[in-house]
């Protein structure tokens, strides 16, 4: 009876593990992307992975409030603003394919040096003598951090910034359930109505950008107009 | 000894006999995915046959290596088919080498069949032999990492004992290593095989194809032992996959009823990975040659976060 809990434990770290491994393939599958639409979309299946990890964390931590923060995930990242977005590309008549800075294979490849850097980071607060859950998602979240700002570097159109910088956010998230299973409901709370805020926000940006300099270009905005 | 013997040549069979029935499984699928009625599924056989009873045209310009590079190419294939695992967990011929034989095997082949792509000095063989060149130079390292991570969880590059390991531990690919190892062998299975994001195997259109340019000069017996050959090598690839990360129902030997099972099992995942397969080729374009690098970065990189992670989760 007693071996019950910490077998269980030990399934929920299994599942937490792999789901942050997916979390990571498509992160990285986001840097190989060339298309607008695919790149939402594969966004969108981040997320609903992350809201997975958080219901799995929530079932075997038995934390219900996680839970709420999975729900709010699930309708804010995986609906509201893949739906959002994708109104937004179709609306601009956008160029649809992505031009990165750095060529396709080298960034997956640099994608692939930063998640090095992130277990290594990661290992430093790894502590072996504490049985938890997710500890592994912690270098993932790094990982995610890092490949994050690497692609808001990498990206030259404005839109495509934001869908990056929103994978950072998931990085983020992940970062906070798997360490603190969960941060208090309000904190949570506000942090997904600032997600939803700098999506539209950005949106409207985007969107002025696009219609002042007839480009998503943000280089272009170094220069001045008269 | 004659136990061994046996085994070699009841494995023999299996590929020789299995390794066409997939190619026709595949495309009939393939068809019948797109609404196509497609040919029957034992038509690559009745093309085999077709093929051996036709005379054969030589190029003047072809030197030796033309004559040569269907039976290299042929006898590599099956001696990398009998070293990998395919119904019993201990491969016939595994005390020759492990994965590394198998690997090199096919890439001594594959580099006959480059060369005979240039020895004909038509220009198409020359170009399907340097897109070919430049597939598997970046496949290979992908491939490589990814089975390092398998041998690592083995503990030996034996193909054996890698699959004696995955027996032992039940729901071991789902490990994020395994996965990641898995994806990459994946992507360099499609890159290998030349399926679709990476060649069409259908074509004969000179701007895309790659291995159908290097044969183009091929006709008759020649022909047929070529194209068996790239089925046995697409078995092989597909046998060394499923074996590697799901061993279900892997036998201990070739003899009783035992090996029945065996073969049931080979055959209900061949059939499914074949299914992916079809899904994956029917689902996606033809990339054009310039991207293919970018796919096999991606098996690249996936291979390294395989292999880190072996050493971290």
């Amino acid at each position: 009876m007693t071996m019950k809990p910490l077998l269980d434990l030990q399934l929920g770290d299994r599942i937490v593990t792999l789901m942050a491994a997916l979390v990571l393939v498509l992160q990285i599958a986001m840097v190989a992307q060339r298309w607008i639409v695919t790149h939402i979309r594969i966004f969108a299946a981040q997320s609903c992975f992350l809201a997975m990890i958080a219901a799995t964390i929530a079932w075997f931590n038995h934390a219900p409030h996680i839970y709420i923060a999975a729900a709010l995930t699930l309708v804010v990242k995986v609906i509201l603003v893949p739906i959002l977005f994708e109104r937004l590309v179709e609306r601009m008549d956008i160029q649809k394919e992505i031009e990165p800075i750095v060529n396709v294979p080298l960034s997956v490849v640099i994608s692939g040096g930063l998640t090095l850097v992130g277990y290594v980071v990661a290992e430093s607060f790894y502590r072996p003598d504490e049985p938890g859950l997710g500890h592994n998602a912690l270098a993932v979240a790094i990982s995610l951090f890092l490949i994050g700002f690497f692609t808001m570097i990498n990206r030259r159109k404005a839109l495509t910034q934001v869908l990056a910088l929103l994978s950072l956010e998931n990085g983020l998230f992940l970062a906070a359930i798997s360490l603190t299973y969960g941060m208090p409901l309000i904190v949570e709370l506000g942090v997904f109505f600032d997600v939803l805020v700098a999506a539209m926000v950005l949106g409207i940006l985007v969107y002025r950008i696009r219609e002042t300099f007839e480009s998503m270009d943000v280089s272009r905005l170094r220069r001045l107009r008269g | 000894m004659m136990d061994r013997l046996i085994e070699s040549v009841a494995q023999l069979i299996l590929l020789l006999a299995l390794a066409p029935l997939v190619t026709g499984v595949i495309r009939t699928l393939k068809a019948r995915l797109q609404t196509r009625r497609g040919p029957a599924i034992l038509q690559p056989y009745r093309d085999l046959r077709k093929l051996f009873g036709k005379g054969m045209v030589i190029p003047e310009t072809a030197s030796w290596i033309f004559a040569a590079t269907p039976w290299v190419l042929f006898f590599s294939t099956i001696l990398a088919g009998l070293m990998i695992p395919m119904v019993a967990a201990e491969a016939p011929l595994g005390l020759f080498g492990g994965v590394l034989a198998v690997i090199y095997l096919l890439g001594l082949g594959r580099f006959f069949l480059a060369l005979a792509g240039l020895d004909t000095g038509s220009s198409f063989g020359g170009l399907g032999s340097s897109r070919e060149m430049t597939i598997s130079a970046l496949a290979e390292p992908a491939m490589m990492l990814a089975i390092f991570t398998v041998a690592i969880g083995a503990g030996s590059t034996g193909l054996t004992e890698i699959a004696g390991a995955a027996i032992g531990q039940n729901w071991r690919f789902l490990a994020p290593a395994q996965m990641f190892a898995f994806a990459a062998l994946a992507l360099v299975l499609i890159a290998e095989t030349g399926r679709i994001p990476v060649d069409n195997p259908a074509t004969h259109l000179e701007l895309t194809m790659i291995h159908e340019a290097m044969i183009l000069e091929y006709s008759g017996p020649y022909l047929a032992l070529v194209e068996w050959a790239a089925s046995i090598k697409q078995l092989v690839l597909m046998t060394l996959l499923i074996n590697c990360f799901w061993p279900f129902g892997l036998q201990p030997n070739w003899f009783g009823f035992g090996a029945l099972e065996g073969i049931g099992w080979l055959l209900a995942k061949l059939l499914l990975l074949s299914c992916a397969i079809v899904l994956l080729e029917t689902a996606n374009a033809k990339m054009r040659l310039f991207r293919v690098p970018e796919l096999l970065a991606v098996a690249f990189t996936l291979g390294t976060l395989a292999l880190v992670s072996t050493f971290l989760f």
